[in-house]
């Protein structure tokens, strides 16, 4: 799975990019994980995860943001989601995950690949 | 827990049938029911009503094959009995996805455990499935004895895992999260048709790779009955280890498991018919956005319910 981190003055940005279902989402759990831990030693509050190439995602993709919660919640880290493209809105409201996420339609510009 | 529609809620429906027919006469029943399917919602013409876990496999077998005892059991009580009278014999075997209350609850109300002709077998993977019944039969709970039943009735405790025949069924069985533990049931019958029922189950969020065990079980199933009482967001908060799953999980799983038609079953009794609709409605377009294979067709169980295989 191709991903970019990329920082903001305030934010860290992760960016997953094609499907994540049950053949990816084991390592799109592992970026998350890799992604809140760099939040959080780089002293920022918050992580976007910006969802504007993401294809497609199944239970265990939106389980894995549960997961990645957990995670930053332990570190007083706040996880939001960013730019859903029409299939991905709809799935986060059929799983009703757009209750347990912040939604932002755009994500914010960067200052460039953190790594 | 059992729940019935009230008043308001009956009324409620005919005001806005009525008020959907726009003045429109029917010349009879046939023309009233057409105008049901085809214009209402089956929220706005029926109900899924609220009996708990209760379902008949009926294979063409001689016996009954009864999974769980909720308070459906009462209905199919008053048919099997119904049935017994043309000549079908009178050997009923159930199979408990486990003990809580809302699944052994129909019990002390199944009119054929009152027949001295009734052949009763309950199989169950809880060693205390006998000692639940007799206890939800004690005078503090219910005027009966479980002792007073007429029926001949006998208790046989599956193994988890094991697979066994049971007068011409094919039955396997499937260890499930949930308090006390539940059991899914996957049963085959002499054609090869197959029917899982899993109800009472959580998938959990930090051990996904069990699921592999249920994609296995499900596997090229002509009907999953599948819990699918919480959001998934729900089942990932506030109702975490519940013991539920999921509309969103169920559809994967049926997915990669290659089943052909998944029922929703065991829906919230705060939820109204609206809110199941809209739950059946959501579940449909997520099978479509996610399909990547044969479609699944997307039921959603209401009392009576009856699905042909």
């Amino acid at each position: 799975m191709e991903v970019t981190f990329v920082r903001t003055s305030d934010a860290l940005i992760v960016g997953p990019a094609g499907r994540v279902d049950e053949a990816t989402w084991k390592e799109f759990d592992s970026e998350l994980a890799t992604a809140v831990l760099q939040t959080s030693r780089d002293g920022l509050e918050t992580l976007i995860v910006d969802l504007s190439r993401i294809d497609y995602m199944s239970s265990r993709g939106l389980r894995a943001l549960t997961v990645a919660k957990h995670q930053a919640q332990a570190v007083d880290v706040t996880i939001r989601l960013a730019s859903p493209n029409d299939v991905m809105r709809e799935i986060l409201a059929i799983s009703r995950y757009d209750r347990l996420f912040a939604i932002d339609d755009r994500v914010p510009a960067g200052r460039g690949a953190a790594s | 827990m059992p729940i019935a529609a009230n008043a308001g809620q009956v009324r409620s429906k005919i005001v806005n049938a009525l008020m959907a027919a726009g003045g429109r006469s029917f010349a009879n029943a046939q023309d009233a029911n057409r105008f049901i399917d085809e214009e209402l919602y089956f929220s706005a013409g029926a109900t899924y009503g609220g009996a708990t876990s209760c379902v008949e496999i009926d294979c063409g077998e001689e016996a009954y094959f009864v999974c769980d005892m909720g308070s459906g059991l009462l209905e199919l009580g008053r048919d099997a009995t119904r049935r017994c009278r043309y000549g079908r014999p009178k050997r009923y075997n159930f199979f408990l996805s486990h003990l809580h209350w809302d699944h052994i609850m129909g019990f002390p109300t199944f009119l054929p455990a009152f027949d001295p002709d009734s052949e009763i077998v309950i199989h169950s993977c809880h060693e205390d499935a006998e000692q639940a019944l007799r206890r939800q039969q004690e005078d503090t709970f219910f005027p009966a004895s479980f002792d007073s039943s007429a029926a001949s009735i006998r208790f046989v405790i599956l193994r988890p895992g094991e697979e066994l025949e049971v007068d011409g069924l094919q039955v396997r069985t499937i260890r499930q999260h949930h308090p006390h533990e539940s059991f899914g049931y996957r049963f085959t019958d002499r054609t090869g048709r197959s029917v899982v029922y899993s109800t009472d189950s959580e998938h959990n969020i930090d051990d996904m790779d069990k699921e592999v065990a249920f994609v296995g079980f499900f596997q090229n199933s002509d009907l999953v009955i599948c819990d699918t009482m919480y959001s998934l967001a729900e089942t990932s908060s506030t109702k975490e280890h519940w013991g539920h799953s999921s509309n969103v999980v169920a559809i994967d799983l049926c997915h990669q498991a290659g089943a052909k038609r998944l029922a929703l079953f065991h829906h919230d009794p705060l939820h109204d018919d609206d809110v199941i609709q809209r739950m059946h409605d959501d579940s449909i377009r997520y099978e479509k956005l996610t399909r990547d294979g044969q479609p699944l067709e997307v039921l959603c169980a209401y009392d009576g319910l009856e699905v042909t295989i």
